[in-house]
């Protein structure tokens, strides 16, 4: 029983710290992407990933795809374009498959967590990152 | 209890420091085992990473790696079949990066079986560690921490021509680390529960010693004035050296009166602030005890030092007593101490014997005219006699109600008719004894003890004359009349029994130093008022001094037991005795012959027409009436 209330405390402050971590960066992201905004408008094709972006202060979760700022995807592999809509992608694949499409991606990989932005793409819709991102803009065609 | 304590403390201090022993050894093992893992793992890992750049340059030759593997897919494939391979559960990630320009690193080849990278994408890796391998061109090997499951990354860099042209990093996971620690963590928490629970266990006997220490603490300690109390001077005199200290008993002077007046709150407030004051004057290593109501003793420290001087400290106590203003309900009380001092414990068999000399110099400096300190040289006569019991014995008895009178007949010699009765006080000791008198008189003569026998015997003796009807006499010194407790005691009797008083005749004992004839004779014409007569005891004997009838109002003579015992042979005691009845005729006065032994001696003083008689021919003293 004590080893089974150790454990659970043990993986929920894993759990804890790696969504305090995750939360952080998409904070990061999406104040960077939408510096001037108040309030952001974001699309989740992922429901369980509600609670982690309304947690964000100045992020709003909406649930039609049409009235917000950013859609954010986490498992839509091929993306099709139909507005002037930002996306982001949240995974390696989707980030491959889809380098002409989204304005960067977030992932991790091999334990660690990686963040790229599309140069052109960041171009296109306007978007001059901080200095402490520059690093993370990647010129892929 | 205390020895009992100390060996708990040191048999759990013993095994606590074993277990914790245990406990450190099993961690200096599974560090020594980690490092010895590590050593097999790198060892690996570096035969590995050998291999495999061998493997690669087999491959590419001296051809600029990237330039090879960007246009050539198949043998990117090639490669990356060869290093997974390698890949196991603990083999995590084996994958070769390189350094761009803008110094991020990016893939060449990766042979992981999961979160596989593709060639030339970015990975967010420990910059810092790898930019080592590219500065110092030599393998590095670094820990990882808060990276999910990986423990080991070595990087081995892969050089042509002097050129870094890529890292292989092969991360090593922590399951090998996992399942040790599986071996491991059971044989660590059983040490660890033991060692909890020898610190609970510990813990638990802590917590009695201080409760024991406590309650023992809150035992010796008086509640109101927060000084010792009779318990810790009993138990503290076992372990005292007496030599070591000076003696002294306190008493607050008319604390009665205030107590009287202003309530018993103002009496405890007194008392609390009297302490507070004296513990304030004390130092360290002394000790102040209540020893009675307002009583209290001082234990005096003094070591070997023979230049403490008591006295002073005594002196400033009394000073600092004598100043302050006790505060009560807004009025301001006075009140003064007396003290007795006793020096050089060392001439006293026990601390029994200095204690009852300093109430002794107590009593003294309440007789003088209180506030001040009695320490004079201890002379032979205040030194208890040989044949007294214990004084403490005697105050026990008085406490445990072992006082009791018993009652001899005075007669008429004429009828044989008993007229009263005088009584003689008794104690009965822890065992049953019968204690009279000249074994305990001396003894308390002089202190307070003293006085509470008289107001005991007052008691029994009003008492009796209450139920019996009968007229009782007592003896008191003439000094006792001088007392001012005992003329209290004496005097607030009287006013409580006023409708019996008249059956009361106090014998004085006539060889007494009158100190202050005037107050005397006040007193006994106050206690006369109450219709109480007043005889002289032992007259003819001592030093007799026939000028005293004409100051106190004597109502009755008793001749000395010493004449009257030799009437029958002494012509001598026959003339005297004959001159002293003539005398209370003369002055009207009644006479008692003591000391009636035989029928010669009753003929002799029928003869000499002396009126009234007591002795064992006439009745012997008795319990009952």
């Amino acid at each position: 029983m004590k080893k089974f209330i150790v454990l659970t405390l043990f993986i929920s402050s894993l759990l804890g710290s790696a969504v305090e971590i995750e939360k952080g960066i998409y904070k990061t992201i999406l104040k960077a992407l939408f510096p001037t905004k108040k309030v952001i408008k974001v699309w989740s094709d992922d429901p369980s990933k509600k609670d982690l972006f309304e947690s964000i202060p100045g992020i709003k979760v909406v649930n039609e795809k049409k009235i917000a700022d950013i859609l954010m995807l986490f498992n839509t592999l091929n993306v099709q374009r139909n507005s002037n809509q930002m996306i982001f992608a949240n995974g390696y694949l989707i980030l491959q498959r889809n380098k002409g499409v989204v304005v960067g991606g977030f992932y991790w990989q091999k334990g660690r967590p990686n963040l790229i932005f599309i140069k052109n793409r960041l171009e296109k819709v306007g978007i001059v990152l901080p200095t402490n991102l520059q690093k993370y803009i990647e010129d892929i065609k | 209890m205390r020895i009992l304590s100390l060996f708990y403390i040191i048999f759990i201090a013993t095994l606590l420091a074993f277990i914790a022993f245990l406990y450190i050894s099993i961690e200096e093992f599974e560090k020594k085992i980690i490092k010895n893992i590590q050593n097999v793992i790198l060892t690996n890992t570096s035969y590995f990473a050998d291999n495999i750049i061998s493997t690669i340059k087999k491959e590419v030759g001296n051809k600029n790696l990237y330039e090879a593997l960007k246009n050539n897919p198949q043998l990117r494939s090639k490669l990356e079949s060869k290093i997974q391979m390698v890949v196991t559960t603990s083999f995590r990630y084996i994958y070769m990066l390189y350094r761009d320009k803008n110094g991020r690193y990016r893939y060449l080849l990766d042979g992981s079986l999961s979160d596989k990278g593709f060639f030339d994408s970015k990975l967010d890796v420990n910059v810092k560690e790898w930019d080592k391998v590219y500065v110092t061109k030599k393998t590095n090997v670094f820990f990882q921490s808060g990276i999910d499951n990986l423990w080991i990354t070595t990087l081995k860099p892969y050089i042509v021509n002097d050129e870094i042209q890529g890292v292989l990093a092969i991360d090593f996971s922590t399951q090998l680390l996992d399942n040790f620690s599986k071996i491991l963590n059971p044989i660590k928490e059983m040490f660890l529960y033991i060692f909890l629970a020898i610190i609970f266990l510990f813990s638990i006997v802590l917590y009695q010693i201080v409760i024991h220490l406590k309650t023992k603490k809150e035992i010796i300690i008086d509640p109101l004035t927060r000084t010792y109390n009779r318990i810790f001077l009993r138990d503290k005199i076992e372990k005292l050296d007496v030599y070591d200290y000076d003696l002294a008993m306190l008493d607050l002077d008319h604390f009665k009166k205030i107590n009287d007046t202003f309530g018993h709150k103002a009496g405890d407030l007194i008392l609390e602030n009297f302490a507070m004051l004296v513990k304030r004057n004390l130092r360290d290593k002394d000790f102040i005890i209540r020893f009675g109501g307002e009583e209290f003793l001082i234990l005096l420290y003094k070591g070997k030092n023979k230049n403490i001087n008591s006295k002073k400290i005594l002196e400033r106590i009394k000073k600092a007593v004598e100043e302050y203003d006790f505060i009560y309900e807004g009025k301001t009380l006075k009140i003064t101490v007396s003290i007795g001092l006793v020096k050089d414990l060392y001439k006293y068999a026990n601390i029994k014997e200095a204690i009852k000399i300093a109430d002794k110099r107590l009593y003294d400096a309440k007789y003088s005219g209180r506030n001040i300190i009695i320490d004079y040289d201890i002379s032979y006569d205040a030194l208890p006699k040989n044949n007294q019991i214990d004084i403490e014995k005697v105050k026990l008895a008085i406490d445990n109600n072992r006082v009791i009178c018993h009652f001899q007949p005075i007669v008429n010699l004429d009828t044989k008719k008993v007229i009263k009765y005088e009584a003689l006080v008794r104690i009965i000791d822890e065992n049953g004894n019968l204690i009279y008198p000249n074994s305990f008189l001396d003894s308390i003569e002089g202190t307070n003890i003293y006085r509470d026998m008289t107001k005991k015997l007052l008691e029994i003796v009003l008492n009796k004359i209450r139920t019996k009807n009968v007229s009782i006499s007592i003896n008191l010194n003439l000094s006792d009349l001088i007392d001012n407790s005992i003329y209290k005691i004496l005097y607030d009797e009287l006013s409580q029994n006023k409708i019996y008083a008249k059956f009361l005749t106090i014998e004085l004992l006539e060889y007494e130093k009158a100190l202050n004839k005037q107050l005397l004779s006040k007193r006994i014409d106050e206690i006369k008022s109450f219709g109480v007569k007043i005889a002289l005891d032992d007259f003819g004997s001592g030093y007799s001094n026939f000028s005293i009838f004409e100051v106190f109002p004597i109502d009755i003579i008793k001749i000395d037991g010493s004449l009257i015992k030799n009437i029958d042979v002494s012509n001598t005691s026959y003339g005297i005795v004959e001159a002293i009845v003539k005398l209370a005729i003369n002055l009207k006065m009644d006479i008692i012959g003591e000391f009636i032994h035989n029928e010669v001696v009753f003929s002799r003083l029928k003869e000499l027409k002396l009126k009234y008689g007591q002795g064992y021919y006439l009745g012997k003293p008795l319990e009952t009436i």
